[in-house]
């Protein structure tokens, strides 16, 4: 191994320390090094970050940091010490100053000799603590990809705190005076147990042939803070078919009681063994337990603003940007194993994007968050949806409304165990805040969480008022509910109000409601059997006819549309005026109203219209996406009623034509375009098939004739 | 050196030393033999399975942990219950200008100098059972190839074995150890050693299965890729013992909270360790007495089909649909997992028993699978037993170890759960819980672990069968099958033979491939959709079920794709079953 200089090593970590400046031009580590002059912080943490983006970057420098961490705190301390400058502000004095002032104004006393236990090591002076950070560019390293060749290198792991160890005292340096030479004795500890002194080695004890007695002095002593916790692979990072791995790690002096466990943190740290002393060396000497010096703790956030784009993904949400049919790609790779259900797969995945929230001058909030019921029959996948919706988003909660804790869905207070104190703890929909919160089982939720849910969906927070406490705690939560009909199964024959077993009240703050019935019909009988054929023949999927976009390239997706915040232009109001009036006739027309449409819905418009815009990263809402905002609205409201439509006696054909005829009535024209033409019969749930057949029909009929190249209607006034 | 090259059995570490120093003398540093082996593997995989002395290696199971030397090569057989992660050891260190290296032991032979030229190498650790439930005579199967230097006790045991396949455990403890001291095997200190051990046993090992004592085994892995070894997979691993009864570990710290769990509460006087060399996955024909190596010829697979199901008509009291679908629960096996539904498994729900017959035909039904099978387990559903314990593994991470729950079991294992012992009762958390979970193993062949701040689910293969009086509905299983028994049958007297050649049957037929042609496929869709259509209840579950025991009658069978006729078998089978619902 090469030997180390280790004063040109002091020479550029000192160059590093007093030139970098960071993005502002300031001298930032000088800085630091003032702020611990002045007593007013104790960590300096050199980030090596700052170091890769160092003018005089020496690379070779950056690779002995990474790989023998350990040594250079030690040159970065010595680094320091010179460079400390002098205190600007005063500071109270304590025990540990007035000590070093007299040992420094009486430096006569030590002089005696070089033994290096009565030199003053440089520890004890020392008022601060180097850490340092790996870069935090790229992917952490999971546990188990730690091997035995990274020893004594600083890595960077996430995973899951398990255990903590209380904080304790360490000590760093061991003073003793000698009962005999009254000088100060020295001993540095850099292991966790020590042989302590008992015989003064001092120049003067030696001269006079005798044992001077050494006495241990606690308070001239330096301790450290010390902590150890051990930490746990996450259940993602686990492959499968095994068992997670965990790892000591020791946090020393600032860096204690930065977690607790359940924290799911990042940690960088050196990774070292501990050699086994006493006995144990002796018989099982060969094992080296190893664990992890912590340098930098940071807590884990999931959340959309705070995901970080990692590597090509930027190019890729470019490229998916520019790919016109994105809207119906990104809905297809949401559960892909999940059959059908197109526009359920559209809706969710607007849910997952949003829409921004609004703050009214004020004060008044209106919420971005999307909410959507899913009702239907048992075993439709109902579960499986939510499962994975979850899974997708970066923050969410799955539970069911008889939530297993007694915490239940909203909050509840409850006593601390240890210190009889009561504590505030927050229920699924709080631990959703900013996230998504996925109910199954919604229809049986206990009655006081049910009440407690209006509050949240509206208002997106929850008021507590229990044992002396009242507080309200944020849930901005979107809400994904799944129910089963009332009786089980959905009975046809009675009126959806009567199946669906939640009060309006509750669904009407659901934007869209979603009825996944089990229709028999031949064609979906034949695919599902010729897909289970296919999976025993072949034990495997059968092929999906597109690959579906991996969750991560979703959640990057979502997570760069979700920091646009579209608007709604001028022009476009009076079209969404209208068309919400035109719905509020219609019901007001049909003698059996069965939704109720009020000003929610027209927020509930908005927000899609929002959501579809965010998707396309536009800045301002189209009136495409209003138009696709009300298609799914009518959508979900046909899966709900599409009997309803039987029964009126109108087949699609002849209904199409109705809609085109109003339409070209109200507008008081004999022209309509056919994208128009489109537009109206999408927003009532149908297909450009059929329209194409409708044209065809009527055409044939001499109603209308029809542009052989831009297929317009132009009504054949009779 | 001490050992000649060839001696591989009793001094493994001599070969593992002088194949070191052949591969040193053309490198200069050993640094990539962490992960690289060095030749060790290829001269024991030669020396047994090349020159067929696998049977010459001794098995390590209680009895011969006793008398087996510690550093000679050893054979355990084994399902992986817990992973205790890494392990740093040096593995190579310079005594004076020589490479030494300490793979394959926990001790260094040599002296170690304190120095720097020492290379850190990394082992896995695996905690290792015996397989839970494996029944007796494939416990005796295993050892009744022990090793040659006890060969006569090995022919006698082949005979007892032969003669009463069921015998008891107790029987079987005695006159081993006793046959053991005669050979003069232990060291002349070895009763009070044996009493400790013995001791030790039953003081540390928290096992599922309270009547037979579980066996386990610090298993360590050098260089074999990670998705190798899997939890619960049952492996046969060949390597170096170390195990020293003498080696306490005194001077603990106490105060360290988070030290070095595996020392504290694995000790190395209690729980044998292996330096594993070799290692192979074992199906269930390993455990088989004399492993038939013949094709299965239809007509030799059709005559045992035939006498395999007139016994089980008769252990079911000549209910012989009950026995058709008995026959293909036994056969079935998870084959694959797509979108989260196990495809292959045929759970089975007998039905219709109530409490004067259950008691009968559940012993009866289980002493035959036991025959039948490896390993079997059996659940008596009781309101205290649901409400006493987790059914699955939890993590303890004061011990830092995986607790086994009753439903960590060895993949390929058979499961009865008696449910006719329920009553009407409250059940408490932990019960709602178990609950879940057997409906989970159930439904899904999953089973969620405990690691306290998360889950994890455990995909699993076991099969299950539930013995209950009506319909079970804590268990929907894949087939009801309501029970009607017709004669209370005097208990059969089965031939050794027969049993054989039936488990031979079954550990071959299970692992036939399966083909469906497509003008088969044609018919089977067809059909499919007709009954859908005729029955709306139906759904992808039934198809599912339909099309695996098309599989499990054609493998019956000893046939590789679906036929007309036992498709016709299969709705045949069906309707029959649908008629006494």
């Amino acid at each position: 191994m090469k030997t180390l200089d280790l004063d040109a090593e002091r020479a550029l970590a000192k160059d590093f320390l007093s030139n970098f400046a960071n993005a502002d031009g300031e001298a930032k580590y000088m800085n630091i090094l003032q702020d611990v002059a002045n007593h007013k912080i104790r960590a300096i943490q050199i980030d090596l970050q700052d170091l890769i983006n160092y003018k005089d970057l020496d690379e070779e420098f950056l690779v002995r940091v990474t790989e023998n961490t350990r040594r250079y705190i030690g040159v970065f301390s010595t680094a320091i010490d010179e460079l400390m400058p002098e205190p600007t502000e005063a500071f109270p004095d304590d025990d540990h100053d007035i000590l070093m002032t007299q040992r420094t104004e009486d430096p006569t006393e030590n002089a005696d000799g070089s033994d290096p236990h009565q030199h003053m090591p440089p520890e004890i002076k020392r008022y601060y603590q180097v850490y340092i950070r790996a870069p935090s560019k790229g992917r952490p390293f999971t546990i188990r990809e730690v091997k035995a060749s990274h020893i004594g290198q600083l890595v960077r792991i996430s995973g899951i705190i398990t255990r903590c160890s209380d904080v304790k005292p360490l000590m760093q340096v061991a003073v003793y005076t000698c009962e005999d030479c009254g000088f100060e004795i020295y001993q540095e500890v850099t292991a966790r147990n020590f042989m302590p002194l008992f015989e003064c080695p001092s120049k003067r004890c030696d001269i006079n042939k005798r044992k001077g007695n050494l006495i241990l002095q606690l308070r001239a002593s330096k301790f450290l803070k010390f902590q150890e916790a051990k930490i746990q692979e996450l259940a993602e990072h686990v492959p499968k078919g095994h068992i997670p791995r965990s790892m000591t790690v020791h946090f020393r002096g600032e860096l204690t009681r930065k977690v607790a466990p359940g924290d799911i943190v990042e940690l960088s740290g050196i990774f070292l063994p501990i050699p086994y002393t006493g006995f144990r060396a002796l018989r099982a000497g060969l094992v080296a337990d190893t664990y992890m010096e912590a340098m930098s703790v940071t807590h884990f956030k999931k959340k959309y603003e705070e995901y970080e784009l990692k590597g090509d993904e930027e190019e890729q949400i470019a490229s998916l940007a520019e790919d016109g049919d994105i809207y119906n790609k990104l809905a297809q790779s949401l559960a892909p194993e999940i059959y059908g259900h197109e526009d359920i797969k559209k809706a969710l995945l607007l849910l997952l994007v949003g829409a921004p929230h609004r703050k009214l001058k004020d004060g008044m909030k209106i919420r971005g968050d999307l909410h959507i019921c899913l009702m239907g029959d048992p075993g439709v996948a109902k579960s499986q949806l939510l499962k994975h919706i979850i899974n997708v988003a970066p923050r969410g909660v799955y539970t069911t409304g008889r939530g297993s804790s007694g915490v239940g869905l909203t909050a509840a207070v409850q006593k601390d165990p240890v210190t009889n104190e009561m504590v505030l703890e927050g229920g699924a929909l709080v631990l959703a805040d900013m996230g998504i919160c996925a109910i199954d089982e919604f229809d049986k939720m206990d009655e006081s969480d049910r009440t407690a849910i209006h509050e949240v969906m509206e208002q997106q927070t929850v008021s507590i008022a229990k044992a002396g406490i009242t507080t309200s705690l944020n849930a901005r939560t979107a809400i994904l509910a799944a129910a089963n009909p009332a009786w089980g199964r959905y009975d046809l024959r009675r009126t959806p109000a009567e199946n669906i077993n939640l009060p309006p009240a509750l669904l009407s703050r659901f934007d869209l409601l979603w009825l996944i019935l089990d229709r028999a019909d031949m064609e979906s009988d034949l695919d599902m059997a010729k897909h289970v054929v296919y999976v025993h023949q072949n034990k495997e999927p059968p092929p999906l006819g597109f690959t579906p976009l991996e969750p991560s390239i979703l959640r990057a997706y979502i997570s760069a549309a979700r920091r646009l915040s579209p608007y709604v232009p001028r022009e476009l109001e009076e079209y969404i005026a209208t068309a919400y009036s035109s719905i509020r006739q219609e019901e007001a027309k049909s003698n059996a109203p069965h939704s109720y449409t009020t000003v929610r819905t027209l927020l509930s418009i908005l927000r899609i219209s929002a959501a579809l815009a965010r998707l396309r990263f536009s800045e301002t809402v189209g009136q495409s996406d209003v138009d696709e905002a009300l298609r799914l609205m009518q959508m979900s409201k046909f899966s709900l009623y599409s009997d309803e439509r039987q029964k009126s006696g109108l087949d699609a054909i002849s209904h199409i034509y109705s809609i085109l005829r109003d339409e070209a009535a109200r507008a008081n024209s004999m022209d309509l375009s056919y994208a128009h033409a489109l537009n109206w019969i999408s927003r009532k749930g149908y297909s450009e098939a059929q329209l194409k057949e409708c044209l065809e029909e009527y055409a044939a009929l001499n109603v209308w004739q029809i542009h052989p190249h831009t297929f317009d209607i132009r009504f054949i006034d009779a | 050196m001490v050992g000649p090259l060839y001696d591989c059995l009793a001094n493994p570490l001599g070969a593992v030393r002088l194949t070191f120093e052949k591969a040193m003398a053309s490198v200069s540093d050993p640094s990539a033999f962490d992960v690289r082996d060095w030749g060790v593997f290829e001269v024991f995989r030669n020396f047994l399975l090349e020159q067929d002395n696998l049977s010459k290696v001794p098995m390590l199971n209680p009895l011969t942990v006793r008398w087996v030397q510690p550093n000679t090569l050893v054979r355990f057989r084994g399902m992986i219950q817990d992973m205790l992660g890494n392990e740093f050891y040096v593995g190579a260190f310079k005594d004076e200008s020589i490479w030494r290296t300490n793979k394959f032991v926990d001790v260094s032979q040599f002296p170690m100098p304190p120095s720097p030229d020492m290379r850190i190498w990394e082992r896995r650790l695996l905690y290792c059972v015996t397989v839970p439930g494996l029944n007796t005579w494939a416990e005796s199967a295993t050892e009744s190839a022990v090793n040659g230097h006890m060969e006569s006790m090995s022919e006698q045991r082949d005979k007892r074995s032969i003669m009463d396949i069921v015998s008891s455990n107790g029987f079987e403890d005695f006159p081993n150890a006793k046959r053991m001291k005669e050979d003069g095997q232990p060291s002349p200190s070895s009763e009070s050693r044996d009493s400790k051990t013995e001791d030790s046993f039953s003081g540390t090992i928290q096992l599922p299965q309270g009547d037979r004592s579980s066996f386990p085994c610090l298993v360590k892995i050098y260089n074999s890729p990670e998705s190798d070894l899997k939890l619960n997979e049952v492996f046969e691993f060949i390597g170096v013992l170390t195990f020293d009864p003498e080696l306490t570990m005194e001077g603990k710290d106490d105060n360290d909270e988070c030290y070095d769990a595996i020392y504290i509460h694995l000790p190395p006087n209690k729980v044998p360790r292996l330096h594993c060399i070799i290692h192979r996955k074992l199906a269930v024909d390993d455990f088989l007495h004399n492993p038939f190596q013949v094709e299965p010829k239809p007509h030799l697979v059709k005559d045992v089909r035939q006498a395999l199901l007139k016994h089980l008509t008769a252990i079911s009291c000549n209910d012989a649909l009950a026995a058709h679908f008995i026959l293909l629960h036994l056969l079935s096996r998870v084959h694959t997992r797509i979108d989260g539904v196990a495809v292959g498994k045929l759970s089975l729900n007998i039905t219709c028993l109530n409490k004067d017959n259950s008691t009968l035909f559940g012993s009866q039904i289980h002493t035959a699978i036991q025959n039948l099978l490896p390993f079997t387990n059996r659940i008596p559903l009781t309101l205290e037993y649901l409400n006493k314990d987790s059914f699955a593994s939890r993590k303890d991470y004061g011990t830092n170890r995986l607790i086994p729950g009753v439903l960590q079991l060895a993949e390929g294992s058979h499961l009865i759960i008696d449910e006719t012992q329920l009553e009407a009762g409250t059940l408490s958390s932990i019960g709602v819980e178990n609950v879940r979970l057997l409906k989970d193993l159930i439904e899904l062949q999953k089973v969620e672990y405990d690691f306290k701040y998360y889950k994890m689910e455990m995909a699993t293969d076991v099969q299950l069968m539930v013995l209950s009086e009506g319909k079970s509905n804590i268990m929907p299983a894949d087939i009801v099958m309501p029970f009607r028994p017709s004669l209370i049958n005097s208990s059969e007297v089965v031939a050794t033979g027969g049993l054989q050649a039936w488990r031979w049957y079954l550990a071959t037929v299970r692992t036939l491939s399966h083909t469906i042609d497509s003008e088969m496929q044609k018919v089977v869709e067809n059909d499919l959709v007709a009954l859908r259509q005729a029955d709306r209840s139906l759904g992808g579950q039934d198809f599912n079920r339909l099309l695996t025991m098309g599989r499990l009658i054609s493998a019956s069978f000893g046939e590789a794709s679906l036929s007309m006729e036992h498709w016709q078998m299969v709705k045949e089978l069906e309707r029959l079953r649908k008629e006494r619902l």
